[in-house]
């Protein structure tokens, strides 16, 4: 994905080194998409299901296809299908929707370092295709990843979907039940595996036991998907509580600092990103 | 299969629809991301924000582990354990998933 103006940015971006060059140079997209390739087998066989739901549903084809790649958004997408009739209750279909999202407002939120200085339109392009799978994927790179590697792991994730949906209408049934080989478990393994590799040292461990704890409960009290907004909330609430001054870190994510505003209000390609020191000197902090 | 399933079928009240929950998806994706930005990147909120994707993550799979009963907890643990000890996502989520795939071929759930 080459654009006229590109090399420039990258020659004057300090940042250069490592997951900072470029936007979404093609090498980092093809790292990003091999990297979400064990979830091949189950997204396709969950795509092929929700395909067998619609067709049931009486969404044509094209519709489906459409959904799946302007929402892009496996849970939503299946309750929505469910509640599809003739008459479409489209108020009740778009607040499930929400409902069942909402949590994308805390995963858009932990994306900051990996859109740190990056112009807005960058932000506005790499943000559509997030999904759980690749979010997570790309948050446990040991060089944080870059909007890139993001946007790889999202298209491959929306073609193994897309076709999956196809596959799944056309035959309208026989697929295999993805409990019978453990598929449906596949996403719980992906997301335990790599929470291993968020972890950043002792501070996340009364964070990680408060969301394990309130995701819980909210699993037993709560509708849905509310249960992920109980933990995370829970445990923000915990990272709050247990925060002290001393703990300001000297890790990427400070290092790397820039201030929001000017990353986020710099017109394109004018705003380099500066070291937390330059930073800091400068807001007298 | 009785007729050709038709890709350019398009009803505007499905369009709509699907613009709509498009709408909500993608707001509340770039809205987070967006509000972040304008968090300060120091001090208390920078740490929590820092402490927000092991969080999210947490809460997606530990209640679907519970849900998944005794051999979805035990698979869920084996996933963890081999990630821990071999960093290697693929053999993680195998020992993982052959782990609860057996244990319902011959335990049920």
């Amino acid at each position: 994905m080459s654009r006229p103006g590109q090399t420039e940015n990258q020659i004057q971006n300090p940042l250069q080194n490592q997951s900072q060059s470029g936007h979404f140079d093609a090498d980092t997209i093809r790292r990003g998409a091999l990297a979400c390739l064990p979830l091949l087998p189950s997204t396709i066989i969950f795509g092929a299901v929700l395909g067998v739901l619609a067709a049931q549903r009486g969404l044509s084809l094209g519709e489906l296809l459409f959904m799946s790649l302007a929402v892009f958004a496996g849970s939503a997408q299946f309750v929505s299908v469910d509640l599809w009739r003739e008459t479409i209750p489209s108020a009740t279909i778009i607040i499930a929707t929400a409902v069942i999202n909402m949590r994308y407002i805390l995963i858009g939120a932990s994306l900051r370092p990996v859109f740190r200085g990056r112009p807005l339109w960058v932000k506005v392009t790499g943000m559509h295709m997030v999904a759980d799978e690749n979010w997570a994927v790309s948050m446990t790179q040991k060089d944080l990843a870059n909007p890139g590697f993001l946007l790889g792991g999202g298209i491959f994730l929306g073609v193994v979907w897309a076709t999956g949906n196809t596959v799944g209408y056309l035959l309208g049934g026989g697929i295999p039940d993805p409990e019978v080989y453990a598929l449906d478990f596949a996403f719980t393994a992906v997301f335990a595996a790599l929470t291993i590799g968020m972890w950043k040292g002792k501070v996340d461990l009364l964070p990680w036991i408060a969301a394990a704890v309130g995701s819980v409960i909210g699993h037993y009290t709560l509708p849905g998907t509310w249960s992920i907004l109980a933990g995370a909330g829970a445990g923000v609430l915990v990272a709050a509580l247990t925060w002290r001054e001393d703990m300001d870190d000297d890790s990427l994510e400070a290092e790397f600092a820039v201030e929001g505003r000017d990353a986020y209000g710099a017109p394109e390609g004018t705003n380099a990103a500066k070291p937390a020191t330059e930073t800091a000197m400068e807001t007298g902090q | 299969m009785t007729q050709f399933p038709d890709l350019t079928s398009f009803s505007l009240e499905a369009v709509l629809t699907i613009l709509g929950m498009a709408a909500v998806t993608y707001g509340m994706r770039l809205g987070g991301l967006l509000m972040a930005d304008r968090l300060p990147q120091h001090g208390r909120w920078a740490h929590v924000l820092e402490r927000l994707p092991g969080a999210v993550l947490i809460s997606v799979w530990v209640p679907s582990a519970l849900s998944a009963g005794a051999i979805g907890i035990t698979g869920a643990a084996a996933t963890v354990i081999t990630m821990a000890l071999a960093r290697n996502l693929f053999a993680a989520m195998a020992v993982g998933m052959v782990l609860v795939g057996v244990g319902r071929y011959f335990i049920g759930n």
